[in-house]
């Protein structure tokens, strides 16, 4: 797309007035002491009402987090982060005791959740205009519609708590248990306490043990052995008061022959100040269980230089403990000043499968380091990862993936493809793969492109007389879909429309 | 060196007067130097020229260096255009990344400057013959610049006879000027005991063409890096290897390319081959700067594994700021095809023939396409047949 200066000019001057979730809400917070110190800890372990075993747990973290250094092997610049300057709990004042029901929701936060582009049909639910058996009213023709069951559950997270789960009575009569972490801490104590860390050790990275000490909120999911998830599960987080860190922690467990869907989606309000994010997921599959883990992470990505955008630092692993499971990760990445992020799958059981599907848009000065992990320990084990980085702008976009295979792990198979498309001559586009291969038996096939939108398919379209801008958009969306073709529908439509606020002005 | 350690050093580093990067540093992920190589072999003192290893691969003007040692009177008629002279001076290194350079400079050996200018164009190859005879640790240094216009081969071979526990280091400065042509050969057949260090740093100026070709078919362990710097619009370049990994050794190539302006073209293919407990490690970096568009850069690796106990690591790695490029890199490890296997024992071939043909297939296809002339091709194909007869 050589010629088209002004869409690299428009590009450029892209502002960050694009961001429609950089509102702010106005609802008092309850805050801890700003910075971090064992007293802190105490006091979000306290406010949690947590049992004794999980406080000593955070404080073994902290003390294990102060010898260790900050990593900075990762293609990412950014300002040394004060952790003394953050606050590490922020809870909506109103809801300390925790709702009781919708009807006690504050309505500001319901403002908030439209804002949050949480669908129609949920929001009729949350707001109990309607069941979600009944059929909604912005139906048309509810035989063919997608939407028509309504049927997502939402933990909605609100800086550092949970303020509300929808739909737990129903999916409790399935055996599915779908709620806040700091619930399960206090109500299932003992499956929190055998798989809590188990994927993810404590000291496995710096941030990561940060979490493991401050983390506040996050979902909590157990789905029984041969159970299958009768709805999509889905939390929205939300980064609110300022100088906030947000910290969560998601715990899902698929037992054996089980099946869950779990999707997540982040947003935050435009801040002078950088803002922190410092998440660890882990994922529990066992036999034959499958899970499916969906992310549109838009957090606010900073002005034009980048300031007071989210410093996204996340650590997400998947174990595929059992033989015969899978573990899914879908993302769309479009948000965060600066992202961090890996989510893997460790392929422990024979004949496990891990896949990864990633769209990564960066535009401005927005900086993305993502990729993969998948370790091939079982037999027969198969991974798959499918890569798309789109930058503009000013951006810096980076895969960088490891794919390896244990001498035990015969057979192990993997395919990665890589491809990055250039959308101005200021950006930049990085692959940075590790294949390790172990064993004769692995088979491991990567390919990397890296390359602008072609004259031809440019040409190709316009020919037909599809204005430029449009014919951009379609190059753009073929280049996705791949990846957006796995997402959930209701995902999907959502992150096709972010692409496009992100890319606005360079592709239509 | 600025290798921040708190250890204590080893043997290796007090032999070589130099602190080893461990896989902490990222360029040596794969290859973890300080433990690899625990101690070294004794500096070099003299040179030692008997042997009969100093013979010609194909008919060529030889350079002769034994164990590190530059001997001017054993040098054959040098063509016109060609000077050569013992003056060069080596270069230091002072990062991590730099420490095959840092090696080089702190070692014995000496340092030579070939120059081919006039728009010569050699009618025969210009070879710079390595024998190591001693089991000693040698550090040899050249710097070879082809002037405008001139067109040369040259073949940089390093030999060294069993059971010789030698380290050998090199360092070479290639600068291609205008206009110039260049077929270079790094053929490495030393020892299953010896340590080679290597670093080729490559300038390419306006119009030039480059071809690279690194076999490697010996060693212990083998470091070799090219690092290659595209400063000339309308520039060509291709890598070609073939790495041949024996029971016992570590072999790393690791290269990186640099587009600093508009109009290059690279194209970098590896095949390798790991045999018995063998390690083979390949990392290649392409960088593309930002004012050059228009760069075609393609690479690609394919590892053959053969027995259980071999592995093998790939880095290919792009870094792109430019946006009207093409670039690509593919890599691949598996081992022989079961059917391609069966489909020629299906035809009567032994099992241990039909690997050794497929084998040979797959590498030999690098060797094809290299348009280095037959005498040459068909030299680098007995030495790849000799491995094999040898490691299979």
């Amino acid at each position: 797309m050589p010629a088209v200066q002004e869409t690299i000019d428009t590009v450029a001057t892209l502002d960050v007035d694009k961001y429609k979730y950089g509102f702010s809400t106005d609802i008092e917070s309850d805050m801890a002491p700003k910075g971090l110190s064992e007293e802190v800890i105490r006091f979000i372990s306290a406010k949690k009402e947590e049992p004794e075993w999980m406080l000593e747990w955070r404080l073994a973290a902290y003390r294990r987090w102060l010898t260790m250094e900050e990593p900075d092997w990762a293609r990412v610049e950014y300002p040394k982060i004060d952790f003394n300057d953050i606050y590490y709990y922020a809870a909506p004042k109103n809801f300390e005791d925790g709702p009781k029901s919708l009807d006690e929701v504050d309505p500001e936060l319901l403002k908030t959740y439209e804002k949050l582009g949480i669908p129609l049909k949920e929001q009729e639910i949350l707001a109990g205009v309607r069941k979600h058996d009944e059929p909604s009213q912005l139906d048309e023709d509810p035989s063919d519609n997608v939407y028509s069951s309504g049927r997502v559950a939402v933990d909605a997270v609100f800086d550092s708590v949970s303020v509300v789960t929808t739909f737990k009575e129903e999916l409790a009569k399935a055996g599915v248990i779908f709620c806040s972490i700091s619930e399960a801490i206090r109500e299932h104590p003992e499956l929190v306490q055998k798989y809590l860390a188990s994927v993810v050790p404590v000291s496995d990275n710096y941030y990561a043990t940060l979490n493991s000490a401050v983390f506040t909120d996050g979902s909590f999911v157990y789905v029984p052995e041969g159970v299958r998830c009768p709805m999509e599960l889905s939390t929205y987080f939300r980064i609110n008061a300022e100088n906030t860190g947000q910290f969560e922690r998601t715990l899902i467990i698929a037992e054996k022959g089980s099946y869950v869907s779990y999707l997540e989606g982040c947003t935050a309000p435009q801040r002078d100040e950088n803002q922190l994010h410092a998440a660890v997921v882990e994922l529990v599959a066992m036999e034959d269980a499958e899970i499916k883990y969906s992310t549109v992470q838009n957090w606010y990505p900073g002005d034009e230089t980048g300031k007071g955008g989210v410093y996204n630092f996340v650590t997400k692993r998947g174990d595929c403990r059992g033989d015969n499971s899978k573990i899914m990760w879908t993302q769309v990445e479009t948000g965060s000043a600066i992202t961090w992020k890996y989510p893997s799958c460790i392929l422990r059981g024979d004949n496990s499968q891990g896949e990864f599907y990633s769209i990564a848009v960066s535009n401005g000065a927005q900086q993305v380091d993502s990729g993969t992990k998948m370790l091939h320990l079982g037999k027969n084990t198969k991974s798959r990862i499918i890569s798309k980085g789109i930058s503009a702008g000013r951006s810096q976009n980076t895969y960088r993936g490891r794919v390896f295979a244990h001498k035990k792990a015969t057979d192990a198979r993997n395919f990665t493809q890589c491809d990055s498309l250039l959308i101005g001559d200021k950006c930049g586009a990085h692959t940075v793969p590790y294949i390790e291969a172990r064993n004769s038996t692995a088979q491991f096939e990567h390919e990397a492109t890296t390359s602008k939108i072609s004259d031809d398919q440019l040409f190709y379209c316009m020919q037909r007389g599809i204005p430029e801008e449009e014919a951009i958009a379609l190059i753009v969306n073929g280049f996705v879909k791949e990846v957006i073709q796995e997402l959930p529908m209701e995902f999907a439509v959502e992150a096709q429309k972010l692409i496009g606020i992100s890319l606005e002005g360079s592709v239509g | 060196m600025n290798i921040q350690t708190n250890q204590q050093k080893t043997e290796a580093e007090e032999q070589l007067g130099v602190s080893l990067p461990t896989r902490r540093v990222e360029s040596f992920h794969y290859t973890d130097l300080r433990s690899l190589l625990r101690s070294a072999p004794a500096r070099l003192k003299e040179a030692d020229t008997a042997g009969d290893n100093y013979k010609r691969l194909v008919d060529a003007v030889r350079l002769p260096f034994f164990d590190g040692r530059f001997f001017a009177d054993l040098v054959d008629e040098l063509p016109k255009g060609v000077t050569v002279s013992s003056d060069a001076v080596k270069a230091g290194g002072d990062t991590a990344d730099d420490v095959l350079v840092a090696i080089n400079a702190a070692g014995e050996g000496d340092a030579v400057s070939v120059r081919i200018e006039g728009d010569s164009t050699l009618e025969k190859p210009l070879g710079l013959a390595h024998v190591a005879n001693s089991p000693v640790a040698s550090a040899c240094y050249h710097s070879v610049t082809v002037t405008s216009g001139s067109e040369a081969h040259v073949i940089d071979r390093y030999v060294s006879d069993a059971g010789i526990g030698h380290l050998s280091s090199s360092v070479t400065e290639l600068s291609l000027e205008k206009g110039a042509k260049v077929h270079w050969f790094i053929i490495q057949q030393e020892n299953s005991d010896a340590t080679r260090l290597a670093r080729m740093n490559v300038n390419l100026e306006e119009d030039t063409e480059l071809n690279i070709f690194v076999l490697n078919a010996g060693g212990r362990l083998v470091r070799q890096e090219i690092m290659v710097s595209v400063n000339g619009e309308n520039a060509n370049l291709a890598i070609k290897g073939v790495n041949l990994v024996g029971d016992g050794a570590h072999i790393d190539v690791t290269t990186s390319l640099e587009h600093n302006v508009p109009h290059t073209n690279a194209e970098e293919l590896f095949r390798n081959v790991v045999a018995g407990d063998g390690q083979g490690v390949f990392q290649g970096q392409i960088k593309v700067a930002q004012p050059a568009q228009k760069t075609d850069a393609q690479m690609a690796c394919n590892s053959l594994l053969l027995t259980d106990d071999s592995n093998f690591s790939a880095k290919p790695e792009l870094e792109i700021f430019a946006d009207d490029v093409i670039c690509a890199h593919g890599a691949t490890v598996t081992d022989i095809d079961d059917d391609q296997l069966f489909y020629l024992r299906a035809r009567g071939i032994p099992e241990k023939i039909a690997r050794t043909l497929l084998i040979k297939a797959f590498v030999g296809e690098v060797v094809e396409e290299l348009e280095a002339g037959d005498a040459l091709e068909d030299a680098f194909a007995g030495i790849i047949d000799s491995w094999l007869d040898e490691n299979i």
